[in-house]
């Protein structure tokens, strides 16, 4: 049981922010949105492992004709890359598309893991007056009563902290390192501005949270089966499978539907290693 | 002890008046006029919450600021609009004063464009 519990409070931890505002909810889908935007172009320019046009290569069957119905919905943007890409590989695409279609070419991770939170903990290295944080600064919240820390929010990165009296501060919600970092530093200044002298230590992320979607149903009865050693499944309790990867060191959930969050990265590379090795799986328990 | 929020309203400050006058003629204690006062307070939160029926509805684009401390919520909305069943109004700044109703505090908001 202990073993079932982890990876949800190990989640929750990660993906929700406590008290939790309902129009968070609306602005957390429209940054997703946002991301999946950004996503193309990143796929396009960057991947150290996948050429230009790994999205409609990540489809084995018909490359061409099933990138199109998928993608409007979640990628609006990439609509407008297909012309300008389909041509140059329309034709050689058959050919081409044995070649890539090799299972275990990397090319398979063209779906690439977006991040969806990351939670971070800095030291401001100043004890706190906690009710006059509450008191001066803007969206802050503090019921001593419920929950020993202020709990702050800010529009751009939208985060939420955790700012403790012993100094320490715990950023959340943030979808790069970059941001998370930026976010914590706009608190500290905020504290920095009501008289505090804080400083700006250990800034640390702690835990990083990625999702996708391969697209396709899953046998999640046939993975536990098979990978008994590092998943569970207990559908009564929860829908999803949890599997436990030692390298890296990544707790994944696995739903039937081919959505899978990753969880439990420090580094983002360990979130990109952890679907590379899940992937070629996640295809052979595909429900067919 | 209720909140006061409520001695700031017209029928706080006519009835706060009216006491400085029996006290400025001798008729009666500043003692005297304290408990009024503070039976005010219990007063109006039950009379708001038993006998008052009629209801407005409001509705904000945006909630621009937030703060909760010391069991009160401050709210400031942009773009405001107020609705009776006839009658509407518009604000483009509102702040909500909001203490716990429940429990022996009572409940409030403060309209302040």
């Amino acid at each position: 049981m202990d073993n079932l519990m982890s990876p949800y409070s190990n989640l929750s931890m990660g993906t929700t922010t406590p008290l939790h505002h309902p129009d968070e909810d609306l602005a957390n889908f429209q940054h997703q949105q946002q991301n999946n935007v950004y996503l193309p172009k990143q796929m396009n320019f960057a991947p150290p492992h996948a050429p230009p046009p790994p999205l409609m290569m990540a489809q084995p069957q018909t490359p061409q004709s099933h990138f199109i119905p998928m993608t409007p919905q979640q990628q609006p943007a990439s609509v407008s890359e297909i012309p300008s890409s389909i041509p140059k590989v329309n034709t050689p695409a058959i050919d081409a598309s044995p070649m890539f279609m090799n299972p275990m070419t990397p090319l398979d991770s063209s779906i690439l893991p977006q991040l969806q939170n990351i939670v971070s903990t800095v030291n401001l290295n100043c004890k706190l007056d906690l009710k006059k944080i509450a008191l001066h600064a803007r969206n802050a919240e503090y019921n001593p009563k419920r929950f020993a820390a202020v709990i702050m929010r800010i529009r751009e990165p939208r985060t939420t902290a955790l700012i403790f009296s012993s100094g320490k501060m715990v950023c959340t919600g943030a979808k790069s390192e970059d941001d998370s970092r930026l976010a914590a530093r706009k608190y500290a200044r905020i504290i920095q501005k009501l008289g505090f002298n804080a400083k700006f230590l250990d800034f640390k992320i702690q835990n990083m949270v990625g999702s996708c979607d391969v697209k396709f149903p899953i046998r999640l009865e046939g993975l536990v089966l098979t990978h008994s050693k590092f998943s569970s499944y207990e559908p009564e309790l929860f829908p999803g499978l949890i599997y436990r990867m030692v390298k890296p060191r990544i707790v994944l959930l696995i739903f039937v539907s081919g959505k899978v969050v990753l969880t439990g990265a420090k580094v983002r590379q360990e979130i990109y290693d952890a679907f590379d090795n899940i992937f070629p799986i996640l295809k052979s328990f595909k429900k067919s | 002890m209720s909140y006061q929020l409520y001695r700031n309203t017209t029928i706080g400050n006519t009835l706060q008046e009216s006491l400085d006058e029996l006290i400025s003629y001798g008729q009666i204690t500043p003692q005297l006029a304290l408990r009024v006062l503070i039976q005010f307070d219990k007063s109006i939160n039950s009379a708001l919450s038993n006998k008052v029926k009629s209801r407005i509805t409001f509705k904000a684009s945006k909630l621009n600021t937030y703060r909760f401390c010391d069991n009160v919520w401050t709210l400031m909305l942009n773009d405001v609009e107020f609705r009776e069943v006839h009658e509407f109004a518009k604000v483009d700044k509102i702040k909500i004063v909001a203490c716990d109703g429940k429990s022996t505090y009572n409940n409030d908001t403060e309209k302040n464009n």
